[in-house]
């Protein structure tokens, strides 16, 4: 991504000139060796990623159900597939709901975790360090974990959160409050356990990026009187675009798919109110046996979810020049 | 929330105000970084402060929110549940074949990427690249039902490759990056010395590429050791599954033992908070450092 502002020496590859400025590597002598050392990694990426990808768009083709799965007999079911997840009353709410969600991630997690990298460029060392020691333990905590103390955290009747709530008297008497009765606060409580641990690696991240720009540019600006706002829009943004581009997609798909938090807290409940595209694929393949949509809804949120990131994968695929 | 807070006292210092505006300035923001801090380990803390309370502590309508006194009871606890050992051990054995696996295939991939040019080179990457982009959830479907055709359901060998295959386009491009910041003058400075070219590979490059591969194998540690979907989907009974399995099918089937689940977790979550620590400096070099450098 820092290919966008950075010299980029890879654009020069068409000029023959630019060639002879690179290291003159080792060819053609053993031109086999480096398939030698490809070989294994690209077996394993080939039948476990590669094999099940063309698999995936297979099976939505197919009539992949329990019969399907004791008889070995798979029938070919065309677009039937298709057509019946796409005119399932269930499809738009999963839509909304799954874009929506992700949305709602995606700014919360880029909004706090921007404003910690600005804080934590603004703190002293000690203060710093708190705060990073902080933020890496939230990180750090894999998600299995953090599903589990968030349903102590908020469990009726002994939830530590439900009885803060109530001591504020803000909003009466929670203790008894079950979270996931309700899709939007099942959401809410989902919404602040991904966003909890996604802000580190964001603030982190963007800390860095802060820490990169010339502090010479914010003496001038400081000259010219500049107030704070300004300095950020003038010049703490421009410089962090990059960075906060590429966190920014990797927000969009992690959130996209987030599937172990929803699963462990709602199960997609209550009445399907928190069921994402993630969520109905799985249940629709492995609960209702009917493995054929659940890929065909696979399918169509791949497609959607690389129609979101379009801009980034073509980015990456001309950065291929560079290679 | 704190971040709000956070907010407006954010950019250095712009304007030179009279003498007190700074001392202000810095007494609000280090405020605003304590709440911060408070909200955000709190959960950590609950995690660890649950797991030493006594059962009748835990299990109190008026929260006691320092873990005294003290006990180790819910860890024996958790310990001796049925399957907690097993699993655990089953989860060692998966990490440690996904990091050595991973590692070593990736090594060699991009050892040939970075220090060749070959016909493919490029296609191999934009394919690896375009690989990753695909989500994990989106393979489970025809990756179970592969397993289940080769005889690999319910057997750790399918969970690792399967492992292996997720994290390696990531370990690919990461030490692809590293290795390129390696200059080729040390290699051909072997060579003249008469290296052969696994001895190069094996005595210079392997040294050198080491941060490089710890950062890969840390992240190849976190996704084999983490992941729950895929485990819960291939493991069929209790003896095969990994520890995210076990602690969540524990919280399902015994409604209120919050002291051995939370005392699981954070035994689970041990390795990784303790790891991630250690490495924390160069964790987002790390992180960032196949994506960001070109």
């Amino acid at each position: 991504m820092a290919t966008s502002t950075a010299p980029r020496p890879g654009r020069a590859a068409a000029d023959p000139a630019a060639v002879p400025a690179r290291p003159p590597r080792r060819r053609r002598s053993g031109a086999s060796l480096p398939y030698l050392l490809l070989l294994p990694a690209t077996a394993v990426l080939a039948l476990v990623l590669g094999y099940p990808l063309v698999r995936l768009v297979l099976i939505s083709f197919q009539d992949y159900g329990l019969r399907a799965l004791f008889t070995g007999v798979v029938p070919w079911a065309g677009w039937a597939n298709y057509r019946t997840v796409l005119s399932d009353p269930e499809l738009v709410p999963v839509l909304l709901r799954t874009a929506g969600f992700c949305a709602a991630l995606v700014a919360g997690t880029l909004v706090i975790g921007m404003l910690v990298a600005l804080m934590l460029g603004a703190l002293g060392r000690r203060m710093r360090t708190a705060v990073t020691l902080c933020l890496i333990a939230a990180w750090a905590v894999p998600n299995v974990a953090s599903t589990l103390v968030w349903q102590w955290l908020f469990q009726p009747v002994y939830g530590v959160v439900n009885w803060l709530l109530t001591q504020t008297r803000l909003f009466g008497d929670l203790t008894q409050h079950d979270w996931t009765t309700s899709a939007t606060s099942a959401f809410v409580l989902v919404w602040l356990l991904v966003v909890w641990q996604s802000v580190p690696f964001v603030a982190l991240t963007l800390h860095a990026g802060l820490s990169q720009i010339p502090r010479t540019y914010y003496e001038a600006a400081a000259l010219d009187g500049a107030g704070p706002l300004t300095v950020f829009r003038v010049i703490t943004l421009p410089f962090l675009r990059p960075i906060l581009g590429l966190v920014g997609i990797l927000s969009v798909i992690w959130d996209f798919n987030v599937f172990n938090q929803i699963w462990i807290l709602t199960q997609g409940g209550p009445n399907q109110g928190t069921t994402t595209l993630g969520i109905w694929s799985f249940t629709t393949a492995f609960s209702s046996n009917s493995l054929g949509q659940g890929a065909a809804i696979a399918v169509v949120s791949v497609l959607l979810l690389l129609a979101l990131t379009a801009v980034y994968v073509r980015r990456l695929v001309r950065s291929g020049e560079d290679l | 929330m704190s971040q709000t807070k956070a907010g407006p006292i954010k950019v250095s210092p712009t304007k030179a105000g009279p003498a007190r505006r700074p001392r202000a300035r810095r007494r609000a923001l280090n405020a605003a970084a304590v709440l911060f801090c408070v909200l955000w380990a709190f959960p950590v803390y609950w995690m660890v402060d649950t797991a030493f309370k006594p059962y009748g502590d835990i299990l109190s309508t008026t929260p006691r929110f320092l873990p005294y006194p003290f006990t180790l009871a819910n860890f024996s606890d958790a310990v001796h549940k049925s399957g907690f050992l097993t699993d655990l051990a089953n989860s060692a054995v998966v990490t440690c074949a996904v990091v050595l696996l991973s590692i070593a295939l990736a090594f060699f991939a991009a050892v040939a990427l970075s220090r060749f040019r070959f016909l493919g080179r490029r296609g191999f990457l934009i394919a690896v690249l375009v690989v990753q982009m695909v989500p994990q959830p989106a393979l489970l479907i025809p990756i179970f039902l592969s397993l289940k055709s080769a005889d690999l359901l319910n057997n750790l060998v399918g969970l690792v490759l399967t492992y292996v295959a997720m994290v390696l386009p990531f370990t690919i491009w990461t030490l692809r990056g590293f290795l390129h910041g390696i200059p080729v003058e040390l290699e051909e400075a072997a060579m003249l010395d008469g290296a052969g070219r696994m001895t190069i590979i094996r005595s210079v490059l392997l040294p050198l590429v080491m941060p490089g591969i710890i950062a890969t194998s840390v992240f190849a540690f976190i996704t084999a050791w983490n992941d729950y979907l895929f485990a819960y989907v291939l493991m069929k009974d209790q003896s095969h599954y990994t520890l995210p399995v076990w602690l969540v099918s524990f919280s399902t089937s015994t409604g209120t033992d919050y002291g051995g689940l939370i005392a699981a977790s954070t035994l689970f979550a041990l390795p990784v908070v303790v790891f991630f620590m250690l490495i924390q400096r160069r964790l987002v070099a790390g992180m960032t450092a196949g994506a960001v450098k070109d």
